[in-house]
């Protein structure tokens, strides 16, 4: 009877540690890529972090840092401001102060967060009617921001 | 210093080019502006948009390779997410 439920645990514990090896970061497998690319992706955050502080103008940096995005005012809609996350996410869009709308864009290949939000403020700048046009909307409600109707226009 | 920068995953790819060499026809500075050229109608081709970015300034979309530009900045194709 001892000996059923030993091997029953042993059998417990190799399970977890073949899910552990078996995890999306493969928590016990430190295979030298795995911790090349990790440190690579570092330092790529740490470079669109620095070229962000070199584009963006001290204000809106200090913004961006404290209250966590940054404001970005449309060129062809006077009331219109565009907050865009610190981190990725959606792009909260203000009209007279009031939400009225959540924008979701993304980079076709994945790129730091830095430069997500420099992604971002250029199209806004630059190219406003592409970013609203390849834009998924999603409406403000009492919950949150719920999606509209993909690839809806404005 | 002019600048070509292309956003990527790995952070992003500057080329510089110094425009005055470039007026008197110094080989490197050519050689910078031509290399800068490519990579930039490469992007293009990959559905790249490229903006000129001034201090102080909204970013300004731009088709074509401007040279004299102090700063390029190259945002990959983007989709709904």
């Amino acid at each position: 009877m001892v000996v059923t439920v030993i091997a029953l645990e042993l059998l417990f514990v190799l399970l977890i540690v073949c899910l552990l090896y078996r995890a999306p970061y493969g928590v016990l497998a430190q295979q030298p890529l795995g911790g090349s690319r990790r440190s690579d992706w570092r330092e790529a955050q740490e470079r669109a972090e620095q070229m962000l502080r070199d584009v963006l103008a001290e204000d809106e940096y200090r913004q961006l840092c404290r209250r966590g995005y940054l404001e970005v005012p449309s060129r062809s809609r006077p009331r219109r401001v565009y907050r865009i996350p610190r981190h990725q996410g959606q792009v909260k869009v203000y009209e007279g102060g009031v939400p009225v709308m959540a924008l979701c864009v993304q980079p076709v290949d994945p790129v730091p967060d830095g430069d997500v939000v420099l992604m971002h403020k250029l199209m806004i700048e630059g190219n406003e009617e592409e970013y609203l046009r390849v834009a998924n909307r999603f409406e403000p409600t009492l919950y949150g921001f719920i999606a509209i109707r993909p690839r809806g226009r404005v | 210093m002019s600048k070509l920068r292309v956003l990527s995953a790995r952070g992003d790819t500057v080329l510089e080019w110094d425009e005055r060499k470039l007026q008197t026809g110094d080989p490197e500075a050519l050689a910078a502006v031509r290399e800068a050229e490519r990579i930039f109608e490469e992007q293009r081709a990959r559905g790249a948009t490229a903006f000129k970015v001034v201090p102080d300034k909204p970013a300004q979309r731009i088709d074509t390779f401007d040279r004299a530009a102090e700063q390029i900045i190259m945002v990959p194709r983007v989709a709904g997410g």
